[in-house]
């Protein structure tokens, strides 16, 4: 598993909990991977849009001008199961070795 | 030495402005428009530290390439290495009145002409394919058009009249005052022919960043670039003992009007 898959897996984890708008979904994946700029994640983001495993709609932003709001689709769930399998299995197999 | 590199910072408006014209340069242009709009709300995020916008979304340019189609950005690149290769050639030889290519099955003063059909044929092809209108049309566009035209016409008129039988005839009677006005003929094909292609260059740049219809500019720049390159190497290839004056007229411009009425025509097709 890649740093672009584990990014993928916690960012559909992220729209599975809910629609979010840009910057929130940026802002937590920035925090977490710190090393990584928002306009990376941001390409992500577009890429997913493209394989359609999410949706976007336009909807008010806390009084401010409207929000492009991020969803998940059901291939997008099904992709972020893909993603859950792979990760237990890696770290199944890390554990193998010792590592905690 | 100090060899810590500092980030730059970039206001919000400069930020999306760089962001922008990178992302309209490499994106087609829906897909920047979707990116733009999408960055406006990130850049302008009320949360947002300007100071560390940078930092956090990461050099503008490198932000539009992360989101580029590698594929289709080279075939554009492609695209527009073989259009600006013909300005230059167009430029070139305006300005130098010669060429340094040469192909044995086909005289030299046709060069100019072919470079203009693949450029006509290659540019409209990609722009009306994918390229976007984007509001109303450009008043500077309009401007640009009408300035080109006239220098061109303007151009083509001092070549018809230098090439004219009353003037031809009256070279015997006043040849200084001939030579000055061939010297100012000469003198405006170099300077329109080049002026020209740079202006088309910039159609060119603008139709794929801002608006298709730009490309009118590029049709039009690369048909008086072309003519005056047709005439230019006509001029220098021509036996001047052997027509008369007229011969050249009438040679030149059962030439130029379909060549002119062609560009006429492309641009009209890049307006629409």
């Amino acid at each position: 598993m890649l740093k672009k898959d584990l990014l993928e897996l916690c960012l559909l984890q992220l729209l599975s909990q809910g629609d979010k708008y840009g910057y929130e979904v940026l802002t937590p994946l920035r925090a977490a991977f710190p090393d990584t700029q928002e306009s990376a994640i941001y390409a992500l983001l577009r890429g997913l849009g493209k394989e359609k495993y999410t949706e976007w709609y336009m909807a008010p932003g806390g009084g401010g001008p409207d929000r492009k709001y991020y969803l998940l689709t059901p291939a997008g769930q099904e992709r972020l199961e893909e993603l859950k399998d792979d990760w237990r299995n890696m770290r199944d197999a890390i554990a193998s070795f010792g590592v905690e | 030495m100090d060899r810590t590199k500092t980030k730059k910072t970039l206001t919000r408006e400069q930020y999306l402005k760089k962001f922008s014209r990178a992302a309209r340069w490499r994106l087609p242009p829906q897909e920047s428009e979707e990116a733009i709009a999408d960055y406006r709300e990130l850049v302008f995020q009320a949360e947002r530290d300007e100071s560390k916008l940078v930092e956090e979304l990461g050099e503008p340019v490198q932000a539009a390439h992360l989101l580029t189609d590698v594929k289709t950005y080279r075939r554009w690149l492609k695209i527009f290495a073989v259009l600006a290769f013909g300005l230059f050639l167009l430029a070139k030889w305006a300005w130098m009145g010669m060429t340094s290519i040469q192909f044995s099955f086909a005289e030299e003063w046709w060069y100019p002409v072919w470079v203009m059909v693949v450029g006509l044929v290659l540019s409209l092809y990609w722009f009306r394919r994918h390229g976007q209108k984007n509001g109303p049309l450009s008043k500077r566009l309009v401007l640009a058009l009408a300035v080109v035209l006239i220098a061109g016409c303007g151009v083509m008129y001092g070549i018809w009249d230098v090439t004219g039988a009353l003037i031809y005839e009256q070279v015997s009677v006043n040849t200084w005052q001939y030579r000055q006005q061939v010297y100012l003929v000469i003198t405006a094909m170099m300077y329109v022919g080049t002026l020209s292609a740079l202006a088309a260059f910039a159609g060119l740049v603008l139709a794929k960043c801002y608006d298709r219809r730009w490309l009118a500019l590029y049709i039009l720049g690369v048909t008086v670039a072309a003519m005056i390159g047709f005439v230019t190497f006509n001029f220098k290839g021509i036996n001047l003992d052997y027509p008369t004056a007229d011969m050249i007229r009438s040679y030149l411009f059962a030439r130029l009007i379909p060549i002119g009425a062609a560009g006429l025509i492309g641009t009209g097709v890049a307006l629409c």
